[in-house]
């Protein structure tokens, strides 16, 4: 045994630094680069052929279908009856999708009674009845207002139903010993404590309902933001077909932006 | 290299019935793809492969089925097939612009003389006084997509009448005959051996006739990859005298009916094993004979509605203005009509 | 107003967890409940306020309330149950709106029960921006409001650490100094039973059962620390409850 293998006692040595890390940190503007590095890279393989034009439009060519349909005030053609289906179809689903989802969670007759219903619902593709709904609401405005309506309809009962059941049962034990009424411990404890969780499933319905919008354009639609991807996926126009993928993406962008707005206002108490 | 180039200027000069009569086929055994619906509009493709013209050529044939003409022009720009026969749409044509797919060929054409397409109207929009083709203003009219064959045909109508027509895409065949029988749509143009059924059966009316608006409507076109019309011109050729010999057969039993009935019986049941399977023969067999258009001769390909249906595509914003006749059409192989 | 339980017996899913319990509460008199966790020391305080119905026995009220009592059997409850949306002046309103009490008449009631728990300052602030012994005190202000007849304290300092425990403490016994109220007050923390109780009942492990009702004469505003009276009250008081928790604590949770 030498000296050099013992550790020396005599002077002091920091002690070694084993923390850190595993901890996510946010990091400004990284999401934006890949996103433009990423169309970078298609702009540069479109234009030096390793990617074929088959596969992928140039970026700069879905820019320029971007301007083009926005200069010939196309744009506002498409958006305004794809906004105004969105809007009433969702709006009836909602509405009647929060009513619904609230009175499972406050009574349990209709709990039992329509839970397997919705749960029957959910999974049908709405598309599959859109044939039905042309027949029940004609081939204009309302088969899609009904295919969108039932689409939002759907999760936004689970997703209130399930607000409804995670309201801390302790604040409405406090309203019943203050001698509330029924009505009161609904509309100023259930609704309110029910809030956020109405709000955030309204997020992945109105997903969902944008998705419904282009399947509805696909009868009887001649503008909508729907049609025109559809339009342009059978002429196999890619540019196009990119255009109204970017739009309806921005549309996610921008409901899901709205909430988080309506959120912030409603929900301040949460900080 | 001589045998074959002697054997496509037979082929095109000669017709498809001394073909069998020469020597061992230039191609072994090639496989081929060979893109197609399960309507009569096909049924040349499906004579060649069951009279053996396919493998007297030496092509040992696949049939891929589809459901719809657009997925078909998909299939072949991907390379998952080699040939298939579509009506002109503007799927088609931008696929030819970029390179992927090539007209080589003319199938079924609107004829006078021959039950083609017809204008349908359904019975509601009859009975408000849609009773021909001139009330067509302010009506609707039923397609499958824009950029359509159903597109072109309602534009065009409406365009010789002066009206003004709102087209609802409704995508599939099945869906039109639905919202037209329900008196959602008011106009629509079909095939015949569809039409025939839908009027027999009193759910729409007959209006008219396509072949009085678009007399020598090109259809349906004979197409294929780039790739195939460029460089593999042997087995293009060799499909295109294999599938002329079925059309002559076709156009002889039940278009021109020159071959007698034995014979137009015999195509009915050769027919029957690929369009209406579900259905038995005796019930089968009225729409496969209604739905006999001609198949042109030779693959010829009528250039004056060609260049039409392009100029129309064009001026709808379809497709790319720089688009012409020759991205769209390799002429070398079909002679022009 | 008087309470009284006669003969409680309670079960859950056929588990007893009171078993023939009578107690007798005189009006402004503070009752302590102690017990071993899981003597159903809070499903009693449930029953007695007319949350949940005894299986058997009664629980009665001898006496009118007081005429301006707006909700004689009022709680505190552990965890404060403040409506998170709604500001302090708001949870307190929330008790007056169902009584008709709305305008100036409820500011001033809202007004007079903040400066007695010394919070007219955060009259605007919502519940998340509150301190746990604040909260409590907001919850205790609520309570206040609807001037009870009887206040029903589950575990009240519980959730709170030891100092602001002790604050709030001082000022329970400043309330029921300035205006004795009636109180039934459960704890697990023997020494605040000794500060506050003017009685305090034992009650068993499960099926909770009265041990023993203690009095303590010194009223709770006049006790000191260091009083040998209270030691041996809490000495005695935890060799009533040594066996019972620790027994309780070995016990296997599968209720």
């Amino acid at each position: 045994m030498s000296d050099a293998t013992l550790p020396d006692t005599a002077t002091p040595r920091p002690v070694p630094f084993r923390g850190g890390g595993f901890r996510p940190v946010a990091k400004r503007g990284v999401g934006l680069a890949v996103f433009v590095v990423l169309l970078l890279v298609i702009e540069w393989g479109t234009r030096a052929g390793w990617i074929g034009n088959l596969t992928l439009p140039r970026p700069s060519d879905v820019g320029a279908a971007l301007v083009e349909l926005y200069q010939s005030g196309m744009l506002w053609t498409h958006l305004g009856p794809s906004l105004a289906r969105l809007a009433v179809g969702s709006l009836l689903g909602i509405s009647a999708g929060i009513g619904v989802g609230v009175l499972i969670g406050l009574f349990s007759y209709i709990r039992a009674g329509l839970v397997p219903l919705v749960a029957a619902l959910f999974p049908i593709p709405k598309i599959a009845l859109l044939p039905l709904f042309v027949i029940w609401f004609g081939i204009d405005e309302g088969s899609k207002y009904a295919l969108i309506a039932l689409g939002t309809f759907t999760p936004t009962v689970v997703s209130t139903y399930g607000a409804v059941d995670n309201v801390d049962r302790a604040l409405v034990r406090m309203g019943q010993s203050f001698g509330l009424g029924w009505w009161s411990i609904v509309r100023k404890i259930i609704l309110p404590g029910a809030l956020p969780g109405i709000l955030s499933g309204l997020r992945v319905s109105l997903a969902i309902g944008i998705i419904l919008l282009v399947a509805a354009e696909m009868l009887g639609a001649e503008h909508g933001i729907g049609a025109y991807v559809l339009q342009a996926g059978s002429l196999y126009d890619l540019e196009r077909l990119f255009a109204g993928v970017v739009i309806l993406s921005a549309l996610g962008v921008v409901t899901s932006w709205v909430i988080g707005l309506v959120e912030k206002r409603l929900l301040r108490w949460r900080g | 290299m001589t045998t074959f180039t002697r054997r496509g200027a037979l082929g095109l000069a000669g017709g498809a019935a001394v073909l069998p009569l020469l020597g061992a086929p230039a191609l072994a055994n090639t496989k081929t793809t060979v893109g197609a619906l399960r309507f009569t509009s096909h049924a040349a493709s499906f004579v060649a492969f069951e009279r053996g013209y396919f493998t007297d050529e030496g092509l040992d044939v696949d049939f891929k089925f589809f459901e719809a003409a657009q997925p078909m022009a998909v299939a072949i720009a991907s390379r998952d097939a080699d040939f298939g026969v579509t009506s002109i749409t503007g799927g088609l044509i931008s696929l030819a612009e970029k390179g992927a797919a090539k007209v080589i060929g003319g199938a079924l054409s609107e004829e006078k003389g021959i039950d083609g397409q017809m204008i349908l109207a359904s019975n509601a929009a009859y009975e408000a006084g849609l009773t021909a083709p001139d009330q067509l203003d302010g009506k609707t009219f039923a397609v499958t997509q824009p950029g359509s064959s159903f597109h072109y045909m309602g534009a065009k109508i409406a365009a010789a009448e002066g009206a003004s027509l709102s087209f609802k895409p409704l995508q599939k065949v099945g869906a039109i005959i639905g919202a037209m029988k329900s008196g959602q749509v008011d106009a629509w143009t079909i095939v015949p051996h569809i039409g025939k059924a839908l009027t027999g059966g009193g759910a729409v009316q007959q209006i008219g006739m396509v072949a009085d608006y678009l007399p020598g409507y090109q259809v349906t076109t004979l197409f294929t990859s780039a790739q195939n019309a460029e460089n593999d011109r042997a087995k293009t050729e060799a499909f295109l005298r294999a599938f002329s010999r079925g059309a002559d057969d076709f156009n002889a039993a039940l278009v021109d009916k020159t071959a007698g009935d034995d014979a137009a019986e015999e195509m009915v049941k050769l027919v029957h094993k690929y369009v209406y399977t579900d259905r038995p023969y005796d019930k089968a067999k009225p729409s496969i004979v209604n739905g006999a258009m001609r198949i042109n001769k030779n693959a010829a390909l009528n250039m004056a509605s060609v260049e039409d249906q392009l100029g129309w595509f064009k001026s709808e914003g379809l497709v790319k203005d720089s688009i012409t006749t020759e991205t769209l059409v390799d002429s070398s192989y079909a002679e022009a009509i | 107003m008087d309470l009284t339980l006669a003969n409680i017996t309670h079960h859950y899913s056929g588990l007893p967890v009171l078993q023939d319990i009578s107690l007798h509460i005189p009006a402004g008199q503070i009752l302590c409940i102690v017990g071993p966790s899981g003597c159903g020391k809070s499903t009693l305080l449930r029953l007695i306020g007319g949350l949940e119905r005894p299986d058997e026995g009664d629980v009665l009220q001898l006496g009118a309330p007081p005429p301006d009592c707006l909700n004689p059997l009022t709680y505190v409850f552990q965890d404060f149950a403040l409506l998170p949306w709604r500001t302090v002046r708001g949870n307190i309103s929330l008790v007056l709106e169902d009584h008709g009490l709305k305008g100036a008449e409820a500011e001033r009631i809202i007004s007079d029960v903040l400066a007695r728990t010394n919070l007219s300052d955060f009259g605007k602030a919502l519940p998340r921006q509150l301190s746990g012994g604040m909260k409590q005190r907001v919850a205790i202000a609520r309570a206040l409001a609807v001037n009870p007849a009887a206040m029903l304290l589950d575990e009240p300092l519980s959730a709170l650490d030891a100092q602001t425990r002790e604050l709030l403490m001082e000022d329970l016994l400043a309330l029921w100094a300035r205006q004795p109220f009636t109180g039934i007050y459960v704890t697990h923390n023997l020494s605040e039973a000794v500060r506050l109780g003017h009685s305090i009942a034992v009650l068993s492990r499960r099926p909770g059962r009265i041990r023993e009702v203690i009095t303590i004469d010194t009223p709770p505003p006049d006790r000191r620390a260091g009083d040998a009276r209270l030691d041996e009250v809490q000495a005695h008081l935890w060799s009533l409850m040594r066996d019972e928790a620790k027994a309780a604590d070995q016990e296997l949770l599968n209720v």
